[in-house]
């Protein structure tokens, strides 16, 4: 019996070793060099496979970078602390200090919309929204069930009063949420400049429509094309920005306050 | 002799299918079926795994299990031998085939334990093979695996362009399609009264 054991436990430590040596010589045989840049780009990236950059795996985003494949700021999660690093690694120089951010252009918290409704379905935006367009009056504006911030990877989304706040320090311009408003009233924009403003409405209905509907949407007075020299503009009643053009913006605190429903924002 | 060879084979590949008449393997089956190309590699790998599993087992089986009196290792000693050629054929893919090597992802090491190459053993042992008839066995099995993957692989890539209803979406109708699979197979059942 004893013996038996001692055949078994040296027969398996035999096979063992026999298949360690093959394997270790097979090893050495067969061994490919992997390229040091891509581990070295690997580790300044995030790691979280997001897909933002075009890739399906942050490795092979390191792969296509090494071979000088890709652009150096596709990496949108990791933001301008990974983008610099890249361009050390790599000798590429960047523009410093542009940050890109999600904005939600809908500003009627859940006090400021009126609703029409009652709505008892899934607690989704989308639900809601298929739902004869949801429970509020306006067709355009936010629903408020928050499916942007459960989309969020980095948790940069709170729902205050029904509206979401976008955190932007944590903010990394993944468009995820983008993707999933069924509104469509977020958009990522760089903020090029501390004057940077947007419309917080992205109601398409005339003037007396939308004030019917909301108290902060935007009715399409046109003030603001008058105060900006037309860096605001109106058209399919609702005010427009030409983004580029804030920078040269004069009386930016003007055409936020002579605004009537106060419907523009300043991203500070 | 050979007619018991190409019987032997012919079991293997069609009318004992390991995938469609014993289920075995349904992981890879199922994972590396969406793409012909893909197939077509995992398939070669496992065909290769498999022959050479099936000889290196039959001598180990033999020459030192039975020598010394100790059959019952043979699953232990079975597994040692089936992820250490694993592990050399995924070392021989990353080498001279990178882009295969990178479509098969996790279902290459997944071989290692894939029981389609485990019960391939058990089953030539079990029906007391000798040695050539074990690599034949091998192959046949091997051949089966891939035919079984690039049937499947066809039907997929078909089935892309299918308006497939919603419920039976994605894993539902992957399991379906290889259900009608094996009972078409069961049609080749009478080939070989054996």
């Amino acid at each position: 019996m004893n013996s038996n054991v001692a055949i078994s436990i040296l027969t398996m430590a035999g096979l063992g070793f026999f298949f360690a040596l093959v394997l270790a010589f097979v090893s050495r045989k067969l061994k490919v060099k992997g390229n040091p840049l891509v581990e070295k780009i690997e580790e300044i990236l995030p790691g979280v496979n997001c897909g933002a950059c075009g890739f399906t795996s942050c490795r092979q985003y390191a792969e296509a970078l090494a071979k000088g494949q890709a652009p150096i700021d596709g990496c949108k999660a990791g933001g301008n602390a990974v983008l610099c690093a890249l361009a050390g690694i790599l000798g590429k120089e960047v523009k410093e200090g542009l940050k890109k951010l999600a904005i939600v252009h809908c500003g009627a918290d859940a006090s400021s919309r009126k609703k029409k409704a009652i709505y008892n379905g899934i607690k989704t935006c989308k639900a809601a929204g298929n739902m004869m367009g949801g429970e509020i009056v306006c067709r355009y504006g936010c629903l408020g069930y928050g499916d942007c911030r459960d989309a969020c990877p980095f948790d940069a989304i709170t729902i205050i009063n029904g509206l979401p706040k976008i955190d932007k320090n944590k903010c990394t311009a993944c468009e995820k949420c983008v993707i999933v408003c069924p509104r469509n009233i977020i958009s990522v924009e760089e903020i090029t400049t501390k004057n940077f403003m947007y419309v917080s409405c992205s109601s398409l209905e005339k003037g007396a429509q939308t004030r019917k509907a909301c108290s902060v949407g935007c009715i399409a007075c046109g003030l603001c094309q008058k105060f900006s020299g037309s860096i605001f503009f109106v058209k399919d009643n609702l005010a427009h920005v030409q983004y580029n053009k804030l920078a040269d913006i004069k009386n930016k605190d003007e055409v936020i306050t002579k605004c009537p429903t106060k419907c523009i924002t300043l991203v500070n | 002799m050979i007619l018991n060879l190409i019987l032997i084979f012919i079991a293997a590949s069609i009318t004992h299918n390991i995938v469609l008449t014993y289920f075995l393997g349904i992981c890879p089956f199922i994972g590396v079926s969406k793409k012909i190309d893909q197939a077509l590699g995992m398939g070669a790998a496992t065909t290769f795994v498999m022959t050479l599993a099936a000889m290196v087992t039959w001598l180990i089986y033999h020459f030192v299990l039975i020598r010394f009196g100790l059959p019952f290792l043979q699953y232990a000693a079975f597994i040692i031998v089936i992820a250490s050629l694993v592990q050399i054929v995924e070392m021989f893919m990353r080498k001279f085939s990178p882009p295969l090597y990178r479509a098969l992802g996790i279902y290459l090491p997944l071989i290692t334990t894939n029981c389609a190459i485990l019960g391939l053993t058990l089953f030539m042992v079990m029906r007391d093979y000798n040695f050539l008839e074990s690599v034949v066995f091998g192959v046949g099995s091997g051949a089966g695996f891939t035919l079984a993957l690039l049937i499947m692989a066809g039907i997929r890539e078909d089935l892309e362009c299918c308006d497939v209803p919603k419920i039976f979406q994605g894993a539902a109708i992957t399991l379906i399609i290889a259900g009608f699979l094996a009972l078409s197979f069961m049609g080749f059942g009478g080939l070989i009264s054996k």
